[in-house]
């Protein structure tokens, strides 16, 4: 009998032709997230299993990754006769505490004569027989034993937890995250990673109106979400030029309506360089000014790319406690200045008009700052891993 | 040189010293400083901070440095004292403490506190019976050594605490455990304020903190600027913490071992020294084996001191901070003047080694004869 884990797809099974393309891929990511542990990985199109002896940190591991519906210690033992099935059960289930179960049996190898009913039934007798103060409950069981026989082996376990759900990351391609170091663009990012969306991410700073502790936050956000995502690459733009030069030509209660299109001007050319299809955002419908829907559709025109908001239809509360779960919020709460948060015109446009934004973007040259913006951008890839690094001094 | 006064202070470890040197050399800049230099500084000691926060597992906004255990003791207990002076007046501590406690009760009670001594047994274990009788509804503070700096007695602070929150759940526990950290094992979550210094676990003097549990509230002593905590202000020292984190961290690996190690040494000495007539040797079965007392019938333990600082071994006579006195510790526990006025303290580390305790057992034997029956401690 041996010691495994065991994954089971959920959501994944539903796909048809693609599955194996989807099983291949999350292999690869569960691989990837693994690399530090000796793992081997085997799969079918219902089952992954991961033989290993590190089994604390592997569960740990998993735990965070998208397009596992739910895992668990299984056990599989190499035969399918009966009589040695049930002797290894009955040794297993002698450590375990419970006092009501039921068993449960699927039979893939047809050649097995008994119907599963009659398997679940001879093998609840077994157990009733060879374990002491045991009853059977149908309804609400201690303990759920689910008896899987196999084509050469016979898979058994008791004990599931649930999985992250979601794609296999990378899946469905790539999109650029607009971060802004805030509590919504983390939980988008993370929403989107959750449908198999590899994420690249894109950050605007405005040094010296924003300092470099507003940067390494985001980096610390990143990190976070470089767990889910098997890394990220963050795309660093300078964006002073560009915001002096709209605060110093534009009416200001336009300044964040015309900031937004440059913003979303200069991550599409972005997104279409590094291959992400969309573009993603923490914009939540009437939040701020410009997330109207009439500021929204003003900002939107300035992008063909089509811009996914993950969050757009969720109260705050709501994603507060995403962004908890997730533990970015404390990390989106840290008092620094971003670019949204300097220069702040006392009264905003609410609606802006399309024309007038058009008109007064005429002011400024915009296409020449943000060819500039690009050609100097940084990018940096930020791991899962926290680098500390004073650890040579700690 | 032999050294074997640990309790007093313990050498600087090689590593910690490179830390304080290369944090003094390139993290300069002033915590509380907005540029690049200041963050850096101030990024690497909330890094410090956070290290010792896990290896106490607690939290890091429960960490106050101060500048040793004094500084601790006295930021703890005035601390309490003024912010819940309303609530009662009354304190309760053991007759085991260091004398820093005693200076702070003496204070207190000058302006108004009152103060309790419990009694311990002749074992140098609180008397849970007293401790019991003596918490009232005003008593708004216990504070009780984890370990006991002359004999090594360590208290049982997991039941001392049910005893206390059962008779008084608002009675608040301090804990002054300088003697105990990288020996033995200690729990914080024991207590609800403890104090610590860098100097007894081969860190940098001058750096001390106060573990203070974040549901409770005290009174600062020090008032200034500075935005790292409210109740130690201006400019922390980020060499001295960051050391001090070093420290800590590399004081807490491998105590059982080191520990074991420990005990067959001072087993050792006490194997050799129970010989002597004049030797009375003040372990009892809560002693750490760190710290080892023992009491000269007939001969001065100054002399006896200074005799062996001739062969340059080092060791102390009651505690350093008051040496001179009748041993208040030996007092307590044992209820005898003669052995508490003659009392030798013996520490040992991981670092000892063989060779140095049988050097020492072997001058000792020489002084001993020597002096014996030239002085009386009697007369």
């Amino acid at each position: 009998m041996e010691k495994v884990i065991l994954i089971k797809y959920g959501e994944l099974s539903t796909k048809k032709a693609n599955i194996n393309y989807f099983l291949a891929k999350l292999k690869d990511n569960i691989l990837i997230a693994l690399k530090d542990y000796d793992v081997k990985i085997e799969y079918d199109l219902g089952r992954m299993f991961i033989h290993t002896n590190d089994f604390s940190n592997v569960l740990k591991v998993i735990q965070n990754i998208f397009g596992i519906h739910e895992f668990c210690i299984a056990y599989l033992i190499k035969s399918i006769e009966f009589k040695e099935v049930t002797k290894n059960i009955i040794n297993l289930l002698k450590e375990t505490t419970f006092k009501t179960f039921k068993v449960e049996t699927k039979r893939s190898n047809k050649k097995i004569n008994n119907t599963s009913v009659e398997l679940s039934k001879m093998l609840g007798g077994e157990i009733l027989k060879n374990i002491p103060n045991l009853k059977v409950d149908v309804n609400n069981p201690d303990l759920l034993l689910n008896v899987e026989y196999r084509l050469n082996n016979t898979l058994i376990y008791y004990e599931t937890l649930p999985g992250l759900g979601g794609y296999p990351v990378g899946t469905l391609g790539k999109g650029l995250l607009m971060l802004s170091g805030g509590i919504d663009s983390p939980v988008a990012g993370y929403l989107a990673i959750k449908r198999g969306v590899k994420l690249e991410a894109i950050y605007f700073e405005s040094p010296p109106h924003t300092s470099n502790e507003a940067k390494n936050k985001v980096f610390k956000l990143s990190r976070k979400l470089a767990l889910y995502n098997n890394d990220i690459n963050v795309h660093i733009i300078n964006f002073t030029a560009i915001q002096e030069a709209i605060y110093k030509n534009i009416p200001h209660e336009y300044l964040i309506t015309i900031m937004r299109r440059m913003m979303y001007r200069i991550s599409a050319i972005i997104a279409n360089r590094r291959n992400c299809k969309v573009l993603i955002n923490g914009e939540s419908i009437g939040q701020v000014a410009s997330q109207t829907l009439t500021s929204m559709s003003a900002i939107n025109e300035a992008v063909k790319i089509p811009v996914i908001r993950p969050v757009a239809c969720f109260d705050k509360l709501e994603i507060i406690e995403i962004a908890k779960q997730i533990d970015t919020y404390e990390t989106s709460i840290l008092p620094y200045e971003d670019c949204c948060t300097i220069f702040v015109p006392k009264h905003p446009v609410i609606n802006p008009d399309l024309k007038k934004c058009l008109e007064y973007e005429k002011l400024i040259p915009y296409e020449e700052l943000i060819y500039n913006a690009i050609k100097n951008h940084e990018i940096i890839k930020i791991t899962k891993e926290e680098i500390n690094e004073y650890s040579d001094l700690l | 040189m032999i050294y074997l006064d640990y309790s007093a202070t313990t050498p600087i470890g090689f590593e910690v010293l490179d830390t304080y040197n290369r944090t003094s050399k390139d993290f300069f800049g002033n915590p509380n400083s907005l540029h690049e230099l200041g963050t850096k500084a101030r990024n690497l000691m909330n890094s410090a901070t956070k290290q010792i926060a896990e290896i106490f597992n607690i939290q890091d906004t429960e960490i106050t440095y101060t500048n040793g255990a004094t500084a601790s003791n006295n930021l703890a207990l005035i601390g309490i004292a003024m912010k819940y002076h309303q609530k009662g007046k009354h304190i309760i501590v053991s007759k085991l403490e260091h004398p820093s406690i005693y200076a702070i009760c003496d204070y207190l009670s000058s302006i108004g506190f009152e103060i309790s001594y419990v009694n311990n047994d002749h074992e140098g274990l609180i008397d849970f019976d007293d401790l019991k009788n003596l918490i009232r509804e005003d008593t708004i503070l216990v504070s009780i050594c984890a370990v006991n700096s002359e004999t090594g007695v360590r208290q049982p602070l997991k039941m001392i605490r049910q005893i206390i929150k059962k008779e008084n759940p608002n009675t608040i526990i301090h804990s002054d455990m300088t003697q105990g950290v990288g020996k033995v094992s200690v729990n914080l979550h024991d207590v609800d304020l403890a104090t610590f210094t860098s100097h007894k676990i081969y860190g940098p003097k001058g750096i001390g903190l106060l573990y203070k549990n974040n549901n409770i509230n005290i009174t600062p002593i020090l008032y200034g600027s500075g935005k790292s905590n409210i109740l130690n202000p201006g400019t922390p020292p980020v060499p001295l913490i960051v050391a001090f984190s070093k420290a800590l961290r590399l004081a807490t690996v491998d105590l059982e071992k080191r520990e074991r190690f420990v005990e067959r040494l001072n087993q050792k000495i006490v194997d050799a020294l129970s010989k002597y007539e004049g030797v009375m040797i003040n372990k009892t079965k809560y002693s750490i084996p760190h710290i080892l007392n023992i009491s000269l019938r007939n001969i001065k333990s100054e002399t006896f001191l200074h005799a062996l600082e001739e062969y340059e071994v080092y060791l102390s006579t009651n505690t350093a901070c008051s040496s001179g006195n009748t041993s208040t510790s030996i007092m307590a526990i044992y209820d005898d003047k003669v052995r508490a006025s003659s009392t030798l303290r013996i520490s040992l580390s991981h670092l000892t080694t063989t060779d140095e305790i049988n050097k020492f057992i072997n001058y000792f034997d020489q002084i001993y004869r020597k002096l014996s029956g030239l002085h009386n401690t009697n007369e």
